[in-house]
């Protein structure tokens, strides 16, 4: 019966309900918007450096990753280990050889980024096969071609079928010196890529570093991200000696700490603006128990109790809340869902931004996470409740006698 | 104004007629029906009366004979369904919700059952709303107000809020607002009905006097005998519809 | 007695409700404010990092220079440095060359760009040279001394006194190598910098494309940011015979900086305007309930012979009141929290890592506000300007109301 009344008197005064139903619904909906946002950008930030370059789990010699260490290589058979220890959700892995050189063209020269990499196996690794703007990707058993980053290109004044002098140090110590063909040219948005690095066949550079059959290491990238701590530690268990798995949180350790933060400021963004919409369900609690005194002095003049009063008013808040949570989620949902389908692109105002050892590209686009929506939702929850507290004591703090003499 | 003529281009305290053998307020055949939803509610039922310059008239009848609507009709807060309402050269039924309001501010005085003084200000403010409402420069309010205050014996209480008057108080504050602007007629809807009999009969008496002395037209309406009993016409009503109207010589 | 005694009066009618209301206005003014400025103190802080590491607030490029990095189009800086080292507001002219090249060790070979400065200079500027003591530092602009990111030290095994060798580029399109020892190692923070930064003299750096004392850029530092049109101003006319140079500002040479900045303003303001609007939707309740119960003394108000236009203006006049007092309020508790965020500041360093980059700069994680006295006054305005939007269904509403049905209302 409580319920009920409590949920009536909600629509007592339906203008004012509808009002502060409408301010916490238009927070909660665009706060998730926002998060979700958020969360596109810190994807994007993911997505360039793992899906486009460093994947999310990395087999190496221990020394390997700190410096990137030309001669601690493995045996290219080690790119098989991956389908041996079977790891859930993995999308691919791959045999990669790196070096670091310069490139000239005429008069231009650059330092760059060399990976030697199987064409075969790499596309399901990174998207960098997806990425170009002209010429085509590596094909299987071509050697003596590359596919560069676009300002790189740029810089080397370099387009497909260009030749390029390659200038590096070899593994025996002598100079490694070769001509490659651009086959292809992409672009990622992330400066990083795009000025630096440059693809080519793992056989062609293995025999150039003088490292035949030999890899610097094997990149996997598996369907959920956050799952790549849990895999490399378990891998660690089972790999043999001289074979570390590490995952992407220990090759980009800011932007690990980058994600993780972002728990953290979600916090206070949902808690900034609760705060405002807080004050307005307290000013409508207060208003509707301040304007029923009476009928609570009635309530309690025939024999229900204090807590009685209190149960009824933080019923009704809840109801509020419950009716604003689950309208501001429907909307939330839908503006994320038009913002992950259709998004915004900002590619005319800005460039792409560097952020914690990844790129945010300049676009908005939302991404679905659980976190996004559960917490606005409980947190408004709570945040009508915390407001209805003060206006539900005071209702039963009434003096009935009081309460009946006003008009 | 949108253009439109100026119904009643006359000083204060002159005469509301233009012709001066014809009556002041004039209701002829008019009906008045309110909803309430889907319900229809009649409260008048072809009702006519005329009403002359500086009558002293009340409108007796049980509650919900239809006292209020035509208290309401002559001072244009409401219009007839059917019928004609006619104060002055003014039609009632006809006239743009500006003139009517304006009609309001300076031709009608109101006076409620309840006093309905705005409780955030003071009895002085109160007493000058209307007068401010028509832009009167603040001191000569003051003057005013404070000569009517004297002449309603409430001198001194310029100052309190309604909050802190008696109801007899209140109410004379509330004939202070009606009188302020010296309109030609003063409506009065149940004025006694919430005070005691002694305080009731003083304001009757007041009332009666400021119609004597100023020659301002009041139309009541009342269930009260005693009331009923100072009046020198009495026009009654039951469901709508006049039941009887006469005058006595007091 | 005027219409503005009688709106405030009515205004503390309900006490607690208009102080609710207030609170929530004042309090997100204050919010607001507040964030803005330690967002402002915090993009300053970035910009004077960026702009000391990279371009200078101003910068003197060839042209095109800054598009191809084309190393072919440097510049003499003849006594252009000297002239704009005395413009008014100029604190220091960095000439700077920069080169792509590859730096070998016994060991292993790394990319790198090699930037040639002036050495005393730089070191008072550069922020990523902080830490560097002055004996580590290059010590003239044409000897075979280095400065080394830590990254790239280690990745090449290397050490303090080692020796590197160098190779890039000559004009003639030839590789041209230089043998260079290792002075001082520098560590930022930024893997990508610590991993590639290699600084020498500037004419050690020209030498090896046979530049001869050409130089890429010209970054100037300025006292304030707020000179940067002033003097770029002051240096057009001394261009005047030099057409082939520009002086170019840093939002144009360092987009990412620029653009990080802009995103994350911008992702702050659509949170304020959340606030904001969540803020108009309370003030629109609190108006219309204060409408709604004083329906009868409208009403009143309206028999007395009040135009429905008075009535309206009466609560939009209240509102206005609302608004002000709550901007005040806000602006108070905004200066309080500006003044507490500048001088105290917000220690995030439990929350993000210290090194963390942003837009290519390293993000200082302890956030100190910086006034902006003319965006606080504009967010009031705004507040009271909202108000009153806020107030106009409650006006119209109030204008609506008929004497007679108002007055039956209790």
């Amino acid at each position: 019966m409580l319920t009920a009344l409590a949920f009536r008197n909600l629509w007592r005064n339906r203008r004012r309900t509808l009002l502060t139903l409408s301010a916490m619904v238009v927070s909660a909906a665009l706060l998730i918007l926002a998060l979700g946002v958020f969360s596109g950008m810190i994807d994007d930030m993911l997505a360039t450096t793992t899906r486009l370059y460093h994947g999310h789990l990395v087999l190496a010699a221990p020394g390997y990753h700190a410096h990137r260490d030309l001669h601690a290589h493995l045996p290219e058979v080690t790119a098989e280990l991956p389908a041996l220890a079977g790891i859930e959700g993995r999308l691919g892995s791959t045999p990669r050889l790196r070096a670091f050189g310069l490139f000239s063209v005429a008069t231009s020269s650059q330092p760059v980024e060399i990976l030697g990499v199987d064409p075969v196996r790499e596309p399901a690794v990174t998207t960098l096969h997806r990425q170009l703007v002209a010429g085509r990707y590596l094909q299987p058993g071509e050697q003596g071609v590359v596919i560069i980053g676009s300002a790189l290109a740029k810089k080397l004044g370099a387009s497909v079928g260009s030749e390029v002098v390659v200038v590096t140090q070899a593994a025996d110590g002598s100079i490694g010196n070769d001509l490659l063909t651009v086959r292809g040219i992409f672009t990622t948005g992330d400066s990083r890529h795009d000025g630096r690095l440059a693809v080519t066949s793992l056989p062609w550079l293995q025999h150039l570093l003088v490292l035949d059959g030999r890899i610097h290491e094997v990149t996997i990238a598996i369907a959920e991200p956050m799952t790549a701590f849990t895999v490399a530690d378990r891998l660690n268990t089972v790999l043999p000696a001289g074979i570390a798995a590490r995952d992407w949180g220990d090759i980009l350790p800011e932007m690990r700490d980058a994600i993780a933060s972002f728990d953290v400021s979600r916090m206070i963004v949902v808690g900034i603006l609760y705060f405002a919409t807080g004050l307005g369900i307290l000013n409508t609690c207060f208003m509707s128990v301040l304007e029923r005194t009476r009928e609570f002095g009635l309530l309690l003049a025939t024999g229900m109790r204090p807590w009685g009063i209190r149960r009824l008013v933080l019923l009704e808040t809840l109801f509020l809340a419950l009716l604003g949570s689950t309208a501001g989620l429907l909307g939330g949902f839908l503006l994320t869902w038009y913002m992950q389908a259709i998004g915004i692109d900002l590619s005319g105002a800005i460039t792409p931004i560097t952020y914690a050892g990844g790129t945010i590209l300049p676009r908005l686009r939302a991404v679905f996470e659980p976190a996004n929506f559960l917490v606005p939702a409980a947190m408004l929850v709570a945040v009508a409740l915390f407001a209805g507290f003060l206006p539900a004591n005071r209702a039963a703090r009434l003096d009935p006698v009081a309460a009946l003499r006003e008009e | 104004m949108r253009g439109e003529a100026l119904y009643l281009p006359l000083s204060p305290y002159a005469s509301l007629l233009t012709d001066a053998n014809m009556p002041l307020i004039t209701l002829s055949n008019v009906y008045k029906t309110y909803r309430h939803g889907s319900l229809e509610v009649t409260a008048l039922t072809d009702f006519s009366l005329e009403i002359a310059e500086g009558e002293f008239i009340v409108l007796a009848g049980p509650s919900g004979s239809g006292k209020t609507t035509v208290l309401n009709l002559v001072g244009g807060l409401d219009r007839p369904s059917a019928g004609a309402v006619t104060v002055g050269a003014l039609e009632i039924a006809s006239a743009s919700a500006a003139v009517l309001a304006d009609y309001r501010l300076r031709r009608v005085g109101f006076i409620f059952q309840s006093y309905n003084l705005i409780p955030v200000l003071t009895a002085a403010e109160n007493a000058e709303f209307t007068l401010m409402l028509q832009g009167v420069p603040r001191p000569e309010r003051r003057r005013r107000v404070t000569e009517l205050f004297i002449e309603l014996g409430i001198e001194g209480l310029e100052e309190r809020r309604p909050g802190d008057l008696s109801g007899g108080q209140q109410q004379r504050v509330a004939i202070a607002r009606a009188l302020a602007a010296a309109p030609g007629v003063v409506l009065a809807d149940e004025p006694t009905a919430n005070l005691d009999s002694h305080t009731a009969e003083e304001l009757l008496d007041l009332m009666r006097d400021l119609n004597r002395r100023r020659g301002v037209t009041f139309l009541f309406s009342s269930h009260d005998d005693r009331v009923i009993g100072r009046a020198r016409r009495v026009v009654r009503l039951e469901d709508g519809r006049m039941v009887g109207d006469s005058t006595t010589n007091r | 007695m005027n219409a503005f005694l009688y709106a405030w009066r009515s205004l503390w009618r309900n006490r607690r409700r208009t102080l609710i209301t207030l609170t929530a206005i004042a309090l997100s003014i204050m919010l607001v404010q507040a964030f803005h400025n330690l967002a402002v103190g915090a993009y300053a802080r970035m910009i004077d990092d960026g702009v000391r590491a990279g371009s200078g607030h101003l910068a003197v490029y060839r042209h095109g220079y800054l598009e191809s990095r084309e190393e072919n189009l440097g510049f003499s800086p003849a006594n252009l440095a000297a002239q704009i080292r005395a413009i008014p507001g100029v604190t220091k002219v960095l000439p700077r060359v920069y080169l792509p090249a590859l730096a070998q060790s016994s060991h292993d070979s790394r990319g790198i760009l090699l930037i040639g400065v002036e050495p005393e200079a730089e070191l008072t500027v550069n922020p990523f040279l902080k830490g560097l003591s002055a004996d580590a530092m290059l010590r003239d602009i044409d000897g075979r001394d280095a400065v080394i990111g830590k990254r790239l030290l280690d990745d090449l095994k290397l050490a303090v006194g080692r020796k590197l060798v160098v190779t890039a580029q000559h004009r003639d399109g030839t590789l041209h190598s230089e043998l260079l020892r290792v002075r001082g190692v520098v560590s930022t923070g930024m893997p990508d910098i610590d991993g590639s930064l290699l600084m020498v003299g500037r004419q050690r750096a020209a030498l090896l494309t046979g530049m001869q004392d050409d130089i890429h850029e010209l970054a100037i530092i300025l006292n304030d940011s707020d000179e940067e049109a002033f003097v770029a101003a002051a240096i057009t006319p001394l261009l005047h015979d030099r057409p082939e140079l520009a002086a170019v500002s840093w939002e144009k040479a360092m987009p990412n900086l620029a653009n990080a900045i802009k995103l994350d303003y911008a992702s702050q303001k659509f949170i304020f305007v959340i606030i904001l609007l969540i803020v108009t939707i309370g003030v629109v309740n609190t108006l219309l309930m204060s409408v709604m119960e004083r329906l009868r003394e409208f009403g009143v108000v309206l028999a007395l012979g009040s135009s429905p236009g008075r009535l309206r203006r009466l609560v939009l006049i209240e509102a206005l009141l609302l608004g002000m007092v709550a901007a005040v309020a806000g602006c108070v508790l905004g200066a309080l929290a500006t003044w507490y965020l500048v001088d105290i500041g917000i220690d995030l360093k439990r929350f993000i890592p210290e090194t963390l980059e942003f837009g290519g700069v390293v993000f200082d994680p302890v956030l100190r506000a910086a006034w902006d006295l003319a965006w606080m006054a504009k967010i009031a305005l705004y507040v009271v300007g909202l108000t009153l939007l806020a107030a106009l269904y409650p006006a119209i509403k109030a204008g609506r109301i008929t004497p007679v049905e108002a007055m039956r209302h209790h």
